[in-house]
């Protein structure tokens, strides 16, 4: 992977500048890592829509949008993620780079003035956010936290995992809660936004053509407000599960059902078997060559998607497939074979090696987009990996069978949620 | 002879080359990059379902979903499976099926000569048996079905019923549950015969590639193939009436909030190339500058509670048909149609002033080079070739448009005669 330079400013935010010039854009993402705390996670969520609504020198959403836009359709996002038990807010700024600017000479920097804007300088009236931009954006909050049942993939991975790690803060969900939206006022949530800019431990990642002693000059230039002592966060617990799986079935007005299995897998991206455990998912169902395509799909015609992925920082896997709902009884069988296959080292040698390939090849595509670059290096961070890709590539070669099936042994099945048809309909 | 197009500004070239069987073959080399991305696409999508090719007698009417199930088919022949001999090659394929076009593609940071020889010969080996055809209705029926949950999907294909009376555009890709049942080996051979000729079809490159021994490995690979030429294929379009089957159409879904979308028929079709990328670029920026994030009206109905950041507005510009699409999730549907309705009438009233004008050119200009950093972008481009267009057009097509452009459109395109309004509404 593309090398970065590690640096800090003089309050305390970690940066990390990857130089390149294969890009025509400079991306800058500034994380903030919280722990994702039933109590928190609603306000930090809620933060940078109320920020966006207006700065001092950019007081109403229309004129920050018109200033990103003058800058040849810059780009200002806001991302909230979950990584383990963890919620990072995001800041994405996306440019292109000067120098397929004929007339523009330092877009990056006004670009920077604006985040900074958003981030330090917010509109008020009597010492606290505007009341209509907070009553607005949490109208539009719960809009968010409602919609996510509009998207039913994402809708039954999501209440899988929730059912799942009912007990741990796992299951709280990234955009928070409709309760805790509800408590939330202007002043409220200003507190909790000057407490949060001093405390969460916060990071920057800038990749581009750029000198870094330039852009850390740049940054330090920008980035001028004082924070405090940052938080310590909680590490992610990896558990094993106990006592019975967990069977859930929901009933909502759909045409497919949607099938999850989430299992527990003991291992976390921190763990010297996460390569093996890599490609015991990667076997199972993580290409088109792999067991749940293969058996799922193109044997047994029962489903369009049917895949497996993992929660690298978390130690989980989900199994998801849409399916006929009258196929439910056939669909978990097979399913159920291809882990006792995995289990017993029931995999071919092709197999084996055709994963191996396609691992290899997604991390070396990753090197193409900025954003893939920022999101491992977060990740490596988290877990204190420091790999390069070849060094990444050189232990994934090494996983042998025994290792998978070593892996295999351990993973435990959770929980089953099946969403399905509305009876009577 | 290759051809190779320059643009200073990007700092990329495009390499052409059209083999002997009529094939268009366009490498964008990009330097430093590990993944190799081609595409192999046919001017084949679900709109062509009526056909006759010069020469070679009767008209031929076909199920529809049929562009859809031969895409799903083409990865299996006699040796099996296709995504498989990818895979050993360390490379991911795919494809999909639009309206206008199938595509095929793999990427792959490793093999690519090999890859390219594979998607070549998968592409040109049509195996087609009763059993597989049968095997793989299964899983294109969980494929509709999936579809049939998906909100955007549906208000889309709606609305697009409510536009066209007779056009084939507004029937869902890949058919219906009912309409594959009808697809049999022979209906896809039948289409694959004449829509996979190397002259209804084009290869598109990007990656750290060398072009020219590119253009001689397709040359060697389709000689394999004995093409003899093929007629000329004349896609049958019912004549699509000016005005539009409905105005209104909704549906219930599980939602939590109910969408609107408007949608504007083009009643002046039949143009490609220049004039149509021109009219794509004049409509779009129109429509962002009415409806974008930066306009007075999104904000005024943002600020309301009538819509929300993923409110959209695209423009779709095809050489038989085009529309314009307005819309996203609200709290209240009637509210929103009446709020947009004024607002557009506001907008003619007002007219586009030159500033705002040169701001969102500025915008666009800055999109479009953004989006020469990913490779997938950069092959879309290639579908602009099927109407016609070169796509490094882009940027002096954008420099020569003027604010006057944009305002006729204003008024000519928004018009209340040719928009209809799909809603989906929460059950219950």
């Amino acid at each position: 992977m593309t090398g970065f330079v590690r640096k800090s400013l003089e309050n305390g935010i970690d940066v990390y500048i990857h130089p390149t010039k294969k890009y025509k854009t400079v991306l800058l993402q500034l994380f903030f890592h919280c722990h994702l705390n039933e109590d928190e996670v609603t306000q930090n969520a809620l933060l940078p829509a109320v920020l966006q609504r207006g700065s001092a020198n950019y007081p109403t959403r229309q004129e920050l949008v018109l200033h990103l836009e003058e800058l040849y359709g810059a780009e200002l996002v806001t991302n909230i993620l979950k990584k383990g038990e963890r919620q990072l807010i995001c800041y994405s700024l996306n440019l292109v780079h000067d120098q397929f600017l004929p007339a523009e000479n330092r877009l990056l920097e006004k670009g920077l003035l604006i985040l900074c804007d958003i981030l330090t300088n917010p509109v008020t009236e009597e010492g606290v956010f505007r009341a209509d931009y907070v009553r607005q954006e949490k109208e539009q909050h719960e809009k968010i936290i409602k919609g996510l049942i509009n998207d039913k993939r994402a809708y039954s991975v999501e209440r899988c995992l929730q059912e799942m790690c009912r007990e741990e803060p796992f299951s709280v969900f990234k955009y928070g809660s409709l309760e805790k939206l509800a408590k939330i006022d202007a002043a409220s949530l200003y507190r909790h936004y000057r407490d949060f800019l001093q405390k969460t431990p916060a990071e920057i990642h800038i990749i581009g053509d750029l000198d870094p002693e330039w852009v850390h000059a740049l940054l330090q230039k920008v980035f001028t407000f004082s924070r405090g002592p940052v938080d310590e966060l909680p590490l992610t617990a990896v558990k094993k599960k106990e006592g019975e799986i967990n069977y859930v079935r929901e009933e909502l007005d759909v045409s497919q059902g949607k099938l999850v299995l989430g299992c527990r897998t003991g291992i976390s991206y921190k763990d010297d078997e996460y390569l093996a455990l890599l490609m015991y998912d990667g076997i199972l169902g993580g290409f088109p060559h792999s067991k749940l395509f293969q058996n799922v799909r193109e044997k047994a015609s029962l489903a369009y998607y049917a895949y497996s992925r993992l929660e690298k920082h978390k130690g989980l896997m989900v199994i998801s497939a849409g399916i006929e709902v009258k196929n439910y009884e056939r669909t978990m069988d097979i399913i159920k074979k291809q882990l006792q296959d995995m289990a017993k080292g029931d995999f071919s040698e092709e197999v084996l090696e055709n994963t191996y390939r396609g691992l290899r090849n997604q991390y070396l595509e990753e090197e193409d987009s900025p954003a893939a670059i920022i999101n491992r290096t977060v990740d490596n961070i988290m877990a204190g990996r420091d790999w390069s890709t070849e060094e990444l590539l050189r232990r994934l070669r090494a996983v042998t069978r025994d290792d998978i099936v070593r892996v295999a042994k351990n993973i435990q099945l959770d929980t089953v949620y099946f969403l399905t048809k509305r009876e009577g309909r | 002879m290759p051809r190779v197009v320059e643009n200073k500004l990007l700092r990329e070239k495009v390499y052409c080359y059209r083999t002997e069987e009529g094939l268009d073959v366009f490498v964008v080399p990009k330097k430093g990059y590990n993944k190799k991305y081609a595409t192999y696409s046919t001017n084949f999508g679900s709109i062509n379902s009526r056909f006759v090719v010069e020469g070679e007698g009767q008209e031929v009417e076909v199920p529809d979903g049929v562009a859809h199930f031969l895409e799903h088919k083409l990865f299996e022949d006699e040796e099996g499976n296709v995504f498989d001999r990818f895979a050993a090659l360390g490379a991911s394929s795919n494809a999909f099926t639009g309206s206008t076009h199938t595509t095929y593609l793999f990427s792959t940071t490793e093999n690519f000569t090999r890859c390219l020889e594979i998607l070549l010969d998968f592409v040109q080996t049509p195996y087609f048996t009763d059993e597989s055809v049968e095997k793989e209705r299964g899983i294109i029926e969980q494929e509709i079905r999936m579809y049939e949950d998906d909100p955007g999907w549906r208000i889309y294909f709606n609305l697009l019923g409510a536009l066209y009376q007779k056009h084939p555009v507004k029937k869902d890709i890949a058919g219906s549950v009912e309409s594959i049942r009808q697809i049999t080996k022979d209906v896809l051979y039948q289409c694959y015969r004449t829509f996979y000729h190397p002259s209804n079809m084009i290869l598109f490159v990007v990656g750290d590639v060398d072009a020219q021994g590119i253009f001689k490995q397709v040359e060697n690979n389709l000689k394999k193939y004995n093409y003899r030429p093929l007629g000329e294929i004349k896609n049958i379009f019912p004549p699509e009436p000016e005005a539009i089957a409905e105005s209104y159409v909704e549906q219930r879904l599980a939602v939590s909030q109910p969408m609107l979308d408007l949608g504007f028929k083009e009643l002046d079709v039949g143009y490609d190339g220049k004039p149509l990328l021109r009219r794509e670029i004049v409509t779009s920026l129109m429509l962002e500058i009415v409806f974008g994030h930066s306009s007075r009206l999104i904000n005024e109905l943002y600020e309301k509670g009538l819509v929300n950041d993923d409110f959209d507005a695209a423009y779709v510009a095809e050489i038989g048909y085009g529309h314009s699409i307005i819309g996203g999730e609200t709290t209240d549907p009637q509210k929103l149609l009446e709020e947009l309705t004024a607002g557009i009438k506001r907008a003619q009233k007002e007219g586009i002033k030159e500033e705002v004008f040169e701001h969102h050119r500025r915008k666009r200009m800055g999109e479009f080079i953004k989006s020469f950093n990913t490779l997938e972008y950069i092959a879309n481009y290639g579908g602009y070739h099927f109407r016609g267009i070169n796509f490094f057009d882009y940027l002096q097509v954008l420099q020569d448009i003027t604010v006057k452009d944009v305002n006729e459109r204003l008024h000519e395109h928004l018009n209340s005669r040719n928009m209809a309004c799909s809603v989906i509404l929460p059950v219950d």
